[in-house]
């Protein structure tokens, strides 16, 4: 019995320390593979596994010139690939682990094997570390022992130890003993890949924020020497250049984000206006054909901009085909009514779509409740006020509130495709000024401080709609 | 009290009589005809305008001509910039990753929608609320562009793909769909013997297939119009620029007629002779990416359809 409590208790430091040693995999800065400075930093071991070509990039001149061999790459890249092979395999003694004694059995011996190719990995990557140390250019190439290196011995000697261990105390499994797991695990593991997909690509870039307390340019490292605490995020409030640009930004987001929240009844009224055609051809060719623009990117839009409004576009050529214009002009280079045309576009683009939700809403309302305004002597529009717009009333609010959370969040397409140097001014939104501030001009820590304030800001606002709903409705939004 | 309402009952019937043969209702049968036909004119007519464009004679077309009827029909623009190069491979790029990352799109929101509602599975309310989140609160553009430069996905057609795997939307329609098929189905299948794969092979992927043709069309169109993860993560290498992006290219070019000699195009004596010029160039590149979806919505409409009214039913 007590031999069973302490075996459960070194299996579930196995686990966690298999779990690690998954994850150090894809962090570069414990990158084993990273032996010299003059290397590609922003790598993990599994990249360098995987991708020689971003294993080796940058280093043409290094080849060149005879600093680094090719073979050492190779080597290295070997190492890594064998390195990820044991990894993985040390990660499916970690799913065993959940099995049966048979299985869990099955998973140690696997997690010896794992061990024993993780180390031969290893030597590889010292034996890559050492040739670079004999490089003929010590002072550019700057070979340094990665600390990663550590980790992962470290790692996989604990691992292998609690393997042997486990294997001597476990008792042995009987022979007719099937390989079984309970349900509740399988399932688990059935879903662990795509759980580990949503962390990946959800989760870890929240990781990402760090970025905001460094001085970081595109290649460096993060560490000690470039760690400046909260100066980006005083920079971004004490810089007089950054204020009024962040707040010019922030006005034009809530301007835009502003008309949509004021004229959000326009698709329900669509929407009734519509049913109130009793030609159901008309209808559905109605429906179809204004629903279509929503999907289209927001690109082909600007397409259709450029062709109906520039200067050679429809409404010039038309103009001067019929003489009332000499020559075309073009309504897309000019600032004015920015805002409104953004909006005209938008509305375009999403009216007919957004209007199907309430569309469904109205075919849903009670048959008899018109029947009974009808005996209460209502007309067609009182009806469309006393009876529809009260049945659609939950829904659009519903909308209202989720448009509310996202008011900071006007998206950086449209925005992106119809600016130019006449409107840049009042089109810029805070999604598109992230976008020019960090991949345009390279400027990662402070755009991730506007990012920053921008997602929190949004999250807090969605709760507290939320909340909202949940007192006035009864019924939460999300 | 109560004759008092009677009465008015009673005027209000006849003046609702009255008013349903009034001439104010035809007028607004008129106005409302009038502006829903105008609107939908409006949607379609920008599109029936470049799409004449192209195909009509390249020299009308360049002095401004066609407006409303196209002249001298011919195929030759669609032909000679589809001998363009960097176009054809931004053209089976963007195919490529439609097909691939939809049916991947497809098949894990079907399996993780099935498995989510399992409710036997170990920790699966923290899961699911986990894959949840995620569609409220993300890190922001930039940490998430650094993320995937550092998981290497830079400058490579997986981008495109992986990312788009688990979409947690999905998830919720899939979830929603499969809890109203009736359990006894799953239950005699499993008595049956069959495991969690088989039944979903070929029990709950068959039977949840209008939800899954929904989140097809939504996942097609989506990989269709990608624009910003190619603008972001192909920044050095163009042979990935999805359709989209190049047309963007297009737009943004000046002289794109030189762009396209530049990317490599061979300017052709029969490009010459058809007076291929810039609007022409810009016209057509939109038509051939707007012209899958214009075909395919109207038949796909109902699916779509399906899908925004799934969403109003969560779970």
């Amino acid at each position: 019995m007590k031999s069973g409590r302490a075996a459960n208790i070194l299996i579930f430091i196995l686990r966690i320390a298999i779990l690690f040693l998954v994850v150090i995999m894809f962090v570069p800065a414990v990158n084993p593979a990273n032996i010299c400075e003059y290397m590609n930093k922003n790598l993990s071991l599994f990249t360098s596994a995987y991708s020689y070509s971003q294993l080796t990039e940058g280093l043409g001149r290094a080849f060149n010139k005879g600093w680094i061999f090719v073979s050492t790459m190779k080597l290295l890249n070997a190492s890594s690939i064998i390195t990820v092979i044991g990894a993985v395999i040390i990660g499916a003694c970690g799913c065993m682990s959940l099995g049966n004694l048979k299985f869990k059995r099955l998973g140690y011996k696997f997690a010896v094997a794992g061990c024993l190719i993780i180390a031969a990995g290893l030597t590889g990557i010292h034996q890559a570390y050492i040739q670079v140390s004999g490089t003929t250019n010590p002072e550019k190439i700057k070979p340094s022992f990665p600390n990663g290196f550590y980790f992962f011995f470290i790692c996989v000697a604990l691992i292998l130890m609690l393997a042997v261990l486990l294997q001597i105390i476990q008792p042995k499994a009987e022979k007719q003993m099937k390989y079984e797991m309970e349900t509740k695990y399988r399932l688990f593991l059935m879903i662990l890949p795509f759980l580990a997909l949503s962390f990946v690509f959800t989760y870890l870039p929240l990781w990402g924020w760090r970025y905001a307390f460094f001085d970081y340019k595109v290649g460096d490292t993060l560490g000690r020497e470039n760690f400046v605490a909260f100066k980006w995020f005083t920079f971004l409030f004490k810089n007089e250049a950054t204020v009024r640009d962040f707040f010019r930004v922030l006005r034009n987001t809530l301007i835009m984000s502003g008309i949509g929240l004021l004229m959000s009844w326009l698709p329900m009224a669509f929407a009734i206006f519509l049913s109130e055609i009793r030609n159901t051809k008309i209808k559905r060719f109605v429906q179809t054909f204004t629903t279509v623009p929503n999907f289209l990117s927001w690109v082909l839009v600007y397409a259709v901009a450029l062709a109906i409004f520039s200067t050679d576009g429809f409404i010039s050529s038309l103009m001067i085909n019929l003489g009332i214009w000499d020559s075309g002009r073009n309504y897309l280079m000019s600032d004015s009514l920015t805002y409104l045309k953004m909006w005209l576009w938008g509305t375009w683009k999403s009216l007919g779509w957004n209007s199907i939700i309430y569309i469904a809403g109205i075919s849903g309302i009670d048959q008899q409740l018109y029947e009974a305004a009808t005996v209460d002597g209502a007309g067609r529009f009182q009806k469309m006020w006393h009876v529809t717009v009260p049945g659609l009333m939950s829904t659009y609010f519903v909308l209202l509130l989720l448009s509310i959370a996202n008011i900071l969040s006007n998206g950086m397409d449209q925005y992106l495709v119809f600016e130019n140097a006449n409107n840049t001014k009042s089109i810029t939104v805070l999604d598109l000024y992230v976008y020019k501030l960090g991949i345009d001009k390279g400027l990662i820590p402070i755009s991730t401080v506007v990012g920053m304030f921008k997602s929190l800001v949004s999250v807090t606002l969605l709760l507290t709609a939320n909340k909202l709903s949940k007192l006035i409705r009864g019924e939460s939004i999300i | 009290m109560f004759m008092l309402s009677e009465t008015r009952k009673t005027k209000k019937r006849k003046n609702g009589e009255l008013y349903r043969k009034s001439k104010l209702d035809i007028l607004f049968d008129i106005i409302n005809y009038t502006f829903f036909i105008s609107f939908t004119l409006l949607c379609l007519f920008p599109f029936y305008y470049i799409l004449i464009n192209t195909i009509s004679d390249n020299g009308l077309v360049r002095a401004g001509k066609i407006n409303f009827i196209p002249q001298g029909f011919h195929l030759k623009n669609y032909l000679s910039l589809f001998a363009v190069n960097d176009l054809s491979v931004s053209f089976w790029v963007t195919l490529g990753r439609t097909l691939l990352g939809t049916a991947l799109m497809v098949i894990s929101s079907g399996f993780v929608g099935y498995l989510v509602t399992k409710k036997q599975m170990w920790g699966r309310k923290i899961w699911y609320r986990m894959l949840i989140i995620s569609m409220y609160f993300n890190a922001g553009l930039i940490p998430w562009y650094m993320n995937m430069s550092t998981l290497g996905l830079t400058n490579r057609f997986a981008a495109y793909i992986i990312p788009s795997i688990v979409v947690p939307y999905n998830i919720i329609l899939v979830k929603t769909y499969i809890e109203s098929i009736p359990e006894e189905i799953e239950e005699s299948a499993r008595i049956d013997g069959a495991g969690y794969l088989v039944i979903f092979k070929s029990i709950i992927f068959p039977l949840s297939k209008p939800i899954l043709a929904t989140i097809a069309v939504f996942g097609a169109v989506g990989h269709w119009n990608s624009f910003t993860d190619s603008l972001i993560l192909m920044q050095s290498n163009p042979s990935l620029y999805t359709l989209q992006h190049r047309l963007y290219i297009y737009l943004n070019t000046s002289s794109n007629l030189k762009a396209l000699m530049q990317s490599g195009g061979v300017i052709t004596q029969s490009m010459i002779e058809s007076q291929l010029n810039s609007k022409v160039i810009s016209y057509t590149i939109s038509m051939i990416t707007a012209i899958p979806i214009l075909l395919v919505y109207p038949f796909m409409q109902r699916y779509f359809e399906k899908g925004i009214m799934m969403g109003a039913v969560k779970g």
